[in-house]
């Protein structure tokens, strides 16, 4: 039984259970003449026996796409003979791995008889071993929905029950985004440990310059590397500085145009025009800063008497601000929205003016909001990485000049994984200690956002 | 009781448009000086509309349009050139809904002094703060907690709060949107009192849906219907004996 097949038979059967556990309750109603009737509506009996078909079904068709390969290998390791084991010549751990990657319909000549064997069993149970446990799957959720059927009666209360599915299911799904970023900290944080084994965590924190380079084989004489992150943050931290002075007061200013000055026609053509800019390709941004930015600011900064990087933490920082403005004024314009009428009115009434308004009245009411959109921003701009690559370069100086290069973190997770390495050297690893430090920054910056965020909440709700 | 005849607002041929729609009909109506007069009429008559004239906040509204002439003392307010910024520092406004700004209870009674630069130091800041508080009845309850939110007060005391706002700037005429609308009895029965004790140094005009707060606070009543001003007179007299039928229906409960 193919896959569609069998997902076809499995929407009909839910169907057919859904209606009959209805129609059953209807017919239960309609024979009870006094007194009280069933305690729930009748589709709520259809539906707790669709539910409970469902669920299991589900429930068996995930364990066994975890547990497939285990049962499979299990299968195949009972098959194996004794006489495949001895005439094997290879490391023994490896027959199963063999047998595996053989292809029995197309095999190099000389291969063992038995392994082919062995591979024809493996793809045989590997194709069969589904169609088996489908029918399982019907037929056991199909005895699950059928107990919920029999209990239909004056004594079952499908509504609660129901409702009470409803919210594990909820629940159910909340917790798998917990355990997807758990599994994402553990992916990390085993590869991390693996570089601190070669590299001392302090170095790593505190180093204060960073070349990856390491030699590839012993012989080499080639350089130890150096594996300190500072510069890396710094860089980071400076471009993201540069890009939130540009992309803070632009799009802070503009929400306040746009949502209190501007009038609906202007407002309806400037919003999406400003949203537009959200929509560019970060490469389309990364061609900008590199090719019309940053040769503009040379001329410009060389103007002034001074000198500045052909690729710069500025050009990069500024257009990056550029691309996150939209951001920053669309959400800052719906909280500022959202600040009642009545606090404008009472404080015109006061003889304030629109500006004064605003100021003192309207933007400490949307503070939170507009914090949050900030916030929203700076981790936009943290995990940016195109721009970066085109327009600052992977230059990795410990300055806080901007019209020199620098680099990010995304940036280097990037080169460093880059090209051909082999996966245990310290220059890879390197990428998850960046990747699991780059975690824990922005974790800690978004935990303290919320903290502002709720005392500001506190204050004026 | 006699009407003092000084007169400190007259309207003259007010009326208004929302769109093409007309809310006010030529209004004509005299104000009196450090009295309480009250505009009621049912939902929709016009008279939030009328009293939103006086201090021009209908000029913040985009489709609103005024024709006619509003004197303040015997001075028109709908004049070229006046800025209605300053004409709002004269003429303090309560709403409906109490609308305590997201500030401290001390900020926001600073604000209007704040903003109009009526204070010199701290301390008179300080002082001034504390003396609208005082008239607004509202100090001794808040005294000790100036520095909380002014959202963390109940709807009376935020009221009041919002009426000390309101006067920290010593505007000549306080308008009151349906004050006590949101309120329950007993903060109703502390905000009328106030506003008896407020009577005896502003000008108030107070918009009301009950018909008894109108009857216990106010001097002077105006009774509007379908944006027309229908009757005008001594408080008791319209209660009493009221000389055009639509008062009658209305204070009787028929229309309304």
């Amino acid at each position: 039984m193919g896959f569609w097949s069998f997902f076809t038979l499995l929407c009909l059967v839910g169907f057919y259970v859904n209606w009959y556990g209805t129609t059953k309750a209807l017919r239960i109603n309609s024979n009870i003449e006094k007194g009280p009737k069933l305690p729930s509506l009748p589709n709520y009996y259809g539906r707790h026996a669709l539910l409970s078909f469902i669920l299991v079904s589900t429930t068996i068709l995930l364990v066994w796409i975890f547990l497939k390969p285990f049962i499979l290998d299990l299968l195949l390791e009972n098959k194996i003979s004794v006489d495949l084991t001895s005439s094997f010549d290879g490391d023994p751990s490896m027959l199963i791995d063999t047998i595996k990657a053989t292809n029995p319909n197309n095999f190099f000549p000389g291969t063992n008889p038995l392994i082919i064997e062995s591979a024809k069993y493996y793809e045989y149970i590997k194709e069969t071993s589904d169609s088996y446990v489908y029918l399982m799957v019907l037929f056991v959720a199909l005895i699950f929905s059928i107990f919920s059927l029999r209990k239909i009666s004056i004594s079952f209360q499908a509504r609660q029950s129901v409702e009470k599915t409803n919210i594990n299911i909820l629940i159910f799904c909340s917790v798998i985004a917990i355990i997807t970023t758990i599994g994402i900290v553990f992916s990390l944080i085993f590869e991390a440990i693996r570089f601190f084994e070669k590299v001392p965590f302090f170095d790593f924190l505190f180093g204060l310059a960073w070349s990856p380079q390491t030699a590839i084989r012993e012989d080499q004489v080639a350089s130890q590397g150096a594996f300190g992150a500072v510069p890396i943050f710094s860089g980071t931290l400076l471009i993201t500085l540069v890009a939130m002075s540009v992309a803070i007061p632009i799009g802070l200013l503009s929400a306040i145009y746009i949502s209190e000055y501007a009038n609906l026609k202007v407002r309806k053509f400037l919003k999406p025009v400003l949203e537009i800019l959200a929509g560019v390709p970060t490469v389309v941004y990364g061609f900008f800063a590199a090719i019309t930015v940053g040769p503009f600011l040379k001329d410009l900064v060389s103007f002034f008497g001074f000198s500045i990087a052909s690729e710069s933490a500025l050009a990069a920082g500024g257009v990056m601000g550029i691309m996150i403005i939209p951001f920053i004024s669309s959400l800052s314009d719906d909280v500022i929205n959202s600040v009642p009428m009545s606090l404008r009115e009472g404080s015109y009434a006061m003889g304030a003016t629109k500006s004064e308004t605003i100021m003192r009245v309207v933007l400490p009411a949307a503070l939170p909001g507009i914090m949050g959109a900030i916030l929203l921003a700076v981790s936009r701009a943290i995990g940016e990485t195109m721009i970066v690559v085109m327009a600052a370069g992977i230059a990795a100086n410990l300055t806080a000049n901007p019209f020199e290069a620098v680099t990010t973190v995304t940036v280097q997770i990037v080169t460093l994984l880059v090209g051909d390495q082999e996966f245990d050297s310290a220059k890879t690893l390197a990428a998850f200690a960046l990747g699991i430090t780059l975690f824990f920054a922005t974790l800690l910056l978004n935990l303290y956002a919320l903290k502002i965020v709720r005392k500001y909440r506190e204050i004026y709700d | 009781m006699v009407m003092s005849n000084s007169i400190k607002i007259k309207s003259k041929k007010i009326s208004v448009f929302y769109g093409d729609k007309k809310a006010l009909d030529s209004i004509n109506l005299e104000i009196p000086e450090k009295k309480v007069t009250s505009l009621i009429g049912p939902s929709g008559c016009g008279k939030s509309t009328f009293l939103r004239c006086l201090n021009r906040m209908n000029d913040t509204i985009d489709i609103c349009r005024i024709e006619g002439k509003i004197l303040i003392d015997e001075k028109n307010i709908y004049e070229k050139g006046l800025d209605p910024v300053l004409l709002r520092a004269r003429i303090g406004m309560v709403f409906q809904k109490p609308n305590p700004f997201p500030k401290s209870i001390f900020d926001n009674v600073a604000y209007g002094p704040k903003i109009h630069g009526i204070v010199n130091s701290e301390d008179e800041l300080n002082d001034l703060v504390k003396d609208s508080l005082k008239k607004a009845g509202l100090y001794n309850e808040v005294k000790d907690r100036l520095d909380e939110p002014g959202t963390s007060l109940s709807g009376g005391q935020q009221q009041r709060l919002c009426i000390a706002r309101a006067i920290a700037v010593s505007p000549e005429v306080i308008l009151m949107d349906e004050p006590c609308s949101a309120l329950d009895p007993i903060a109703t029965a502390i905000i009328e009192e106030l506003i008896d004790e407020l009577a005896k140094n502003f000008t108030i005009v107070i918009v009301t849906h009950s018909m008894q707060q109108a009857a216990r606070v106010s001097q002077q009543t105006a009774f509007f219907h379908m944006g027309n001003l229908i009757e005008v007179g001594k408080t008791e007299e319209i209660f009493s004996m009221p000389k055009q039928v639509k008062t009658q229906d209305y204070i009787t409960g028929k229309i309304g």
